[in-house]
């Protein structure tokens, strides 16, 4: 009996030691916790046309349906976002047309609120992960992440076919990892956070595309609410005022 | 304006254009250009994701209904605009860039009233580089 019970206290007292080592890991983390805007300035990434360095090589394939969309488009200007659509991934990682993001990190999960669409992103940690099965593919896909020292790795998939991309078109079986870490303050002091993303797609290109992004921290910044859709419903109503021959209510 | 909305706009003048074509057809518009009209508003809406402003304009030739879009609402916010600001039967000056057809009217770069109450962003591409590269270069050098 008194044996056993040194046995649990043994075992209890290795269960807490096991435990305060990873709290003090968790503790240790950077914490990209925050509002974050496009860093832009020369030289260190553009604002919302981020691309790769040099044209990814895409499949022919590939190539012809993204050539067809964006011939179809160019005349109007057309897009997803024009339509109200999220930005989807990379887009939303690599810029989200201009608007900031906030992330906000717990142990366990993730969560990124882009402005733009009001486009969230949840990053999930160990147990805090969906059963594969469970994953419901989207614009931006399902996202796990972990720890390698001070960067945070997450890998995205259960992705959706994105010929709208821009130029980072992708078809549903894209796996996208996303780098993060510290990189330092630019000239105006503010923190950057340095977004290293490479997206492999067999269906689409013959070698991963990689792109840097940085973003830069706005100190007790404050993402807006974004209604995208005010101007479609807006229409919406004056169409059916107008069929019905009354004035707009 | 104060350093915070100062320093989003240094950012925001070099997104501008990407923030520009990424809603509906931009491609309308040349941003390269900024036309400047007076008139009476008629209609106006902060709507996402894009602005709406009529005005009544008076010339020589007579009045012109004319119709203008611009950024949503939360760039307008980030640019100086507040609930209230503009309201219909206000005399507005509206700084756009047009439309490349000659239409009159165009895309809201900057709006001002006659109590100098204003929100704007800046006009055309190369004014914004080169406006956020000085501010930038201002503000590393601590003036």
């Amino acid at each position: 009996m008194a044996q056993s019970g040194r046995v649990v206290k043994t075992v209890a007292g290795v269960a807490l030691a096991v435990s305060a080592a990873l709290c003090a890991a968790a503790e240790q983390r950077p914490d990209f916790t925050g509002v974050w805007t496009n860093a832009g300035g020369p030289g260190i990434g553009g604002a919302t046309n981020t691309a790769p360095a040099a044209p990814p090589a895409m499949k022919p394939e590939a190539k012809a349906r993204v050539d067809a969309y964006q011939k179809l488009v160019a005349k109007s200007g057309d897009s997803p976002g024009g339509w109200c659509l999220g930005t989807g991934m990379p887009g939303s990682m690599l810029g989200s047309g201009g608007y900031p993001m906030e992330i906000i990190q717990r142990p366990e999960q993730i969560t990124v609120v882009y402005e733009a669409h009001a486009e969230v992103r949840r990053i999930y940690f160990g147990d805090r992960n969906a059963a594969e099965a469970d994953r419901v593919p989207g614009r931006n896909g399902y996202s796990s992440g972990h720890w390698e020292g001070n960067t945070l790795v997450v890998e995205t998939n259960n992705l959706v076919d994105q010929i709208d991309q821009r130029n980072t078109s992708h078809s549903e079986n894209a796996t996208i990892v996303e780098r993060y870490s510290f990189d330092g303050k630019d000239a105006q002091g503010r923190q950057i956070l340095k977004a290293e993303m490479t997206m492999t797609d067999p269906d689409f290109y013959t070698a991963p595309v990689k792109i840097t992004k940085r973003w830069a921290q706005v100190p007790n910044g404050r993402v807006l609410p974004y209604e995208c859709n005010e101007e479609m419903w807006r229409d919406r109503i004056e169409k059916l005022a107008t069929e019905a021959g009354v004035p707009v209510p | 304006m104060n350093q915070s909305i100062r320093l989003f706009s240094a950012a925001l003048a070099l997104a501008l254009a990407g923030v520009a074509s990424a809603h509906h057809s931009a491609v309308q518009f040349d941003f390269t250009k900024q036309v400047k009209y007076t008139g009476v508003v008629k209609e106006f809406a902060a709507i996402n994701p894009h602005m709406r402003m009529t005005i009544e304009i008076k010339d020589d030739k007579g009045l012109h209904t004319v119709k203008f879009e611009g950024h949503s609402t939360n760039n307008m916010y980030r640019s100086g605009y507040r609930k209230g600001m503009v309201a219909v039967g206000d005399t507005i000056t509206v700084s756009a860039a047009p439309y490349r057809d000659g239409t009159m009217g165009g895309y809201v770069i900057a709006a001002e009233k006659p109590d100098g109450q204003y929100f704007g962003m800046r006009s055309t591409r190369a004014q914004d580089a080169a406006k956020a590269a000085e501010e930038t270069r201002k503000t590393a050098e601590g003036k």
